[in-house]
């Protein structure tokens, strides 16, 4: 294990934060110009979080301490495999995004405050994922939800409002019982850097308040039972490439953050010993069947796709509080899957709701022949959330249940299973009636294609394609990594 | 002998000076009162600016006036908390009143203007004094000018809700100057001395005979100077006299003045009580719940508020809370949270109060609920506003993080993490009346007068920028600041 210091974190992060200000000043200006900045940031933050993989391949990790804030309180970064990992995948899915809107918000409004809102949220995820230390994960994840409630609102409709109004309050409540665990690591540890050594070593009281307070804090990002409230409400009033993102990648950073709690602030066997991970056992199992059984009952598309979301979410819980190598590895592996899956359901909701403005399930009838494409891919990624092989939520789940049996908990497969069943429940109707369905008496009528610019199905195509490879292919990059930085962090993050 | 030597008498003696001479100018050179108000405190300013380079150089040192030596005398006692606070006093009143000549213009009659600066004057030199001054009863001379200072810039809108409110606060300021006489007069009783020093040597050798006096004198401190810093419960006259007073004046009395009380009862507890007395009564923890309950309270009231200027003035009762919480903790963190906490807020509210008086200045309305889409016609001070709010909320990169973190880490230190909690809960109810109004101000349709608002000045829209640079320059770098608060600190608790 090498570390190496390098200014390339620093670019990461700085560089859109910069665009942000230069999106800001040419949109004044010229509209086009707008549009291509914020795809160029997105794709030159890509490039430049690939430019580390033989870094990190190499096994190195990157530190580096940009100032001091306060005694033994830096703002620093420090890039890993895990982190590296997670910056590459959001940042290549803000790229899919950034491209996908190009026509879908041409006919929104505020689009002069959705790019900078866009971008700037792209930096502080940047800056969640490369954090050095608990305190600038911190600062950025603050930064991350409070910025991304400009993308909640963006419609300004009474019932965006309306949620925009719960998502602060449960923003907020996040952000203090983080800013309660931080502060209690710091007094224990005197540090809250990040690296191979953990934080708290010794159980006290006080060491178990700034765990629930993590649990809290990150938790509620993570749309984790009971603290999802806030999730059905804001994703599907936002933008749906917003909704893309906030499901696909925004969650992922309350995951992120209890996977750095496990494995840097206590260590997983502390966390075993103490059976903290039950506490989280339980809430995963209760996330994964809530939000699977409540997804059947939702009539509007993006409601019950961000009701899924919840359902997903708990696997990824679920892999984090079994703790062996292979849910580990099924737990990251999630992530990637997750993201790619929900992206692809989000933005074909979004091609289906700028087409024909129907949002309700109900109406969708038929619509396989209208836009045929879309719905393919959105069927790609509907089979993989059930689970079907090949695609890669089969290998997660796959993956995700053999480390439960390594665990010797056959139950956990047993929740997978009904989940998957459930899955299948609110997913199938969607598809069969898509392109079975339709509205009676009309069956013979020729039905026009009208499908969304190319613009919005390129990313939809390689967002779905990719759900297919990464689970067809037995050795694939997402995969690899996760395999990595599993390993990485149960040989105690070093 | 150069002029240096004396910039401490001359910190408060220029400004009283400049005070008296305002009513001249007033009336036969209307046009100097502005400069010379500016200049008058821009000297204080480099004055104390000066003592604090002194005191960073070279440490603390004492000033004798008229160099007679105490007891007789007189002493100023610069120290690190003195030179902290003559600088927030300083800095922001400067601001404040460059904001002020605008803003007063539209809010006073013309012929009261002359007074306005007098007033302002004498307030200033009144609270440099009071944290400068190692002399019992001088403190207590420059309380009493304060408290009519501050009772003069309310009164003088002659607005009947103001009239009403300065006539409450006289009231009540003038029970808390009784007490304070009463206390002061005890201490007297059992030691013979009035200077810090001297009282603070002979009272660990009489506290055997006369406990009770000074147990008694130190209840009548807290009750006096607790009334004048509106500790809870004994703030009922802030919210009237701070939401109906101009807006300079609301800001420079919410953000300093009863701040200075704060820093009077600091060096009481502190520098002339024995730390022994402090164990043989719950002094500490009563100051602890009353911060809590001032907290809690304070933000339950100001959600509840639809006048935004009220809602400020009720938020400054859960800050000041703040201010007592760290000084009741006994621990160096907290007491530099404390401390600390005096300058952001000092920066936060005079902001937040300056930019809802810009408001309405150029809408008329003060309603929080006709405020929407304020942000896209009114841009800075709205931002200004969310600044302020931010960092109320205790969001990082804003310096209200920075007295928070502290705070907290404060009460952890001494294993009371309830009171870190308190903090945490205060902050999620300043959120829930903080952030919404931001929210409306920014998506919203704008209506009425808030749609074509009048355009501001360069004076309000300046001071607004400067203390908006401000709340993030020390959210980014705090230790431009900590430098002398923990200074001030340790030197407190006798670690230096």
């Amino acid at each position: 294990m090498r570390f190496t210091s390098s200014f390339l974190p620093v670019w990461i992060v700085m560089f859109p934060m910069v665009m942000t200000a230069v999106i800001y000043y040419v949109e004044q200006h010229s509209e086009k110009m707008r549009n291509a900045l914020a795809v160029g940031t997105s794709l030159v933050t890509f490039l430049s979080v690939a430019a580390l993989y033989p870094y990190i391949m190499a096994g190195n990790i990157i530190e580096y301490k940009m100032f001091q804030l306060l005694p033994s309180l830096d703002i620093s970064f420090r890039v890993d495999i895990l982190s590296f990992s997670l910056a590459l995948l959001s940042s290549f899915i803000w790229m899919m995004v950034a491209i996908y809107s190009l026509d879908y918000m041409c006919k929104e409004h505020g689009c002069n405050r959705y790019y900078p809102v866009l971008i700037i949220t792209l930096a502080s995820c940047m800056g969640i994922f490369m954090a050095g230390d608990l305190f600038t994960l911190f600062v950025f994840f603050e930064l991350m939800s409070l910025i991304s409630y400009v993308l909640v609102v963006h419609e300004e409709t009474v019932e965006a409002l309306r949620a925009g109004y719960k998502y602060l309050i449960m923003t907020i409540i996040g952000g203090l019982a983080l800013f309660f665990g931080i502060i209690i690591t710091f007094e224990l540890a005197g540090t809250v850097t990040l690296s191979g050594a953990t934080l708290i070593k010794e159980p006290s009281t006080l060491a178990f308040f700034a765990f629930i307070s993590f649990l809290i804090g990150f938790g509620m990002k993570a749309g984790m039972f009971p603290l999802h409230v806030w999730l059905p409400d804001a994703h599907p009033v936002a933008p749906s490439p917003a909704s893309a993102l906030l499901s696909g990648i925004m969650l992922k950073t309350g995951a992120y953050g209890l996977l750095r709690v496990i494995f840097h602030v206590f260590g997983f066997e502390f966390m075993q010993r103490e059976g903290w991970t039950v506490i989280l056992a339980v809430v995963a199992v209760i996330t994964i069947l809530l939000g699977s059984a409540v997804a059947i009952t939702q009539d509007d598309l993006k409601r019950r796709l961000a009701y899924s979301s919840i359902g997903q979410m708990g696997y990824i819980l679920l892999g984090m509080s079994i703790l062996t190598e292979r849910a580990l590895i099924g737990n990251i592996f999630h992530i990637f899957s997750h993201a790619f899956m929900k992206s692809t359901l989000f933005l074909c909701a979004g091609a289906i709701i700028l087409k024909t403005g129907k949002r309700s399930i109900k109406e969708l009838g038929g619509i396989g022949k209208q836009m045929p494409f879309t719905m393919f891919a959105f069927t790609l990624a509907a089979l993989a959330m059930i689970g079907i092989p090949p695609f890669n939520g089969f290998l997660s789940k796959w993956t995700l249940s053999l480390g439960a049996m390594d665990a010797g908990v056959p139950f956990y497969v047993l929740v997978l299973l009904l989940s998957s069943l459930l899955n299948g429940l609110y997913y199938l109707p969607i598809i069969i009636s898509a392109f079975f369905g339709g509205e009676p008496g009309h069956e013979h009528d020729h039905v026009k294609v009208n499908e969304a610019g190319y613009k919005m199905l390129i990313p939809i195509a390689i967002l779905a394609v990719s759900c297919l490879l990464f689970g067809l292919l037995p050795t694939n990059l997402p995969f690899d990594l996760s395999r990595v930085a599993a390993e990485f962090l149960l040989r105690g993050g070093q | 002998m150069s002029i240096v030597n004396h910039f401490p008498v001359l910190a408060v003696v220029v400004l009283l000076l400049f005070a008296y001479l305002m009513p001249l100018l007033m009336r036969w050179r209307k046009e100097w009162c502005v400069p010379a108000t500016l200049g008058a405190i821009g000297f204080s300013l480099i004055a104390s600016l000066y003592m604090m380079w002194q005191v960073m150089t070279t440490g603390p040192f004492m000033y004798q006036m008229g160099s007679w030596a105490p007891p007789w005398g007189i002493e100023f006692s610069i120290d690190y908390l003195a030179v902290f606070a003559t600088m927030t006093i300083t800095i922001v009143g400067l601001i404040v009143i460059y904001y002020g000549t605008q803003d007063l213009l539209h809010e006073l009659k013309e012929q009261v203007m002359g007074w306005y600066y007098t007033l302002y004057l004498l307030l200033m030199a009144s609270m440099i004094g009071m944290v400068l001054t190692n002399d019992l009863f001088n403190m207590f001379v420059f309380v009493e000018i304060c408290a009519i200072a501050s009772c003069g810039i309310i009164s003088i809108k002659e607005s009947r809700e103001c009239i009403e409110a300065a006539f409450k606060y006289l009231v009540l300021s003038a029970v808390g100057s009784g007490c304070l006489l009463l206390a002061i007069a005890m201490i007297y009783m059992v030691t013979g001395h009035l200077n810090f020093t001297y009282v603070a040597q002979a009272l660990p050798q009489v506290m055997d005979l006369y406990p009770l006096n000074i147990l008694v004198s130190l209840a009548l401190f807290l009750v006096g100077l607790g009334v004048k810093a509106a500790l809870f419960p004994l703030h009922v006259w802030l919210p009237d006299a701070h939401s109906s007073a101009p807006s300079p004046s609301s800001a420079v009395l919410s953000g300093l003045v009863i701040k200075v009380y704060a820093i009077a009862m600091i060096k009481l507890l502190y520098k002339v009580y024995p730390p022994e007395l402090l164990g043989m009564a719950p002094i500490m923890n009563m100051i602890l719940w009353m911060a809590t309950l001032a907290i809690i309270i304070g933000s339950m009231f100001a959600i509840v508020q639809d006048d935004i200027k009220k809602m400020l003035a009720y938020s400054s009762i859960a800050q000041i809370g703040y201010v007592f919480l760290g000084v009741g903790l006994m621990s160096e963190s907290a007491l530099q949270g404390g401390i600390l906490h005096i300058f952001n807020h000092a920066i936060m509210k005079s902001m937040l109060f300056l930019s809802a008086g810009a408001i309405i200045y150029a809408t008329g309305t003060r309603k929080l609920s006709d405020l929407k889409g304020i942000g896209i016609t009114l841009p800075v001070p709205t931002i200004a506003f969310s600044l302020g709010a931010f960092a109320m909320v205790g969001i990082p990169i804003t310096n209200g993080f920075i007295s928070k973190w502290y705070l907290a880490l404060g009460s952890l230190d001494v294993g009371r993490p309830f009171f870190a909690a308190v903090i945490l809960v205060s902050s999620l109810l300043n959120g829930i009346y903080y952030l919404p109004i931001v929210v409306n101000a920014f998506f919203g349709e704008p209506e009425g007068a808030v749609a074509e608002p009048r355009p501001l000045p360069r004076q309000m829209v300046v001071s607004l920028i400067l203390l908006g640079s401000g709340v993030i320059l020390f959210g980014v770098f705090p230790s431009l600041i900590l430098g002398v608060v923990s200074k001030a600190a340790q030197s407190l608790l006798g670690l230096l």
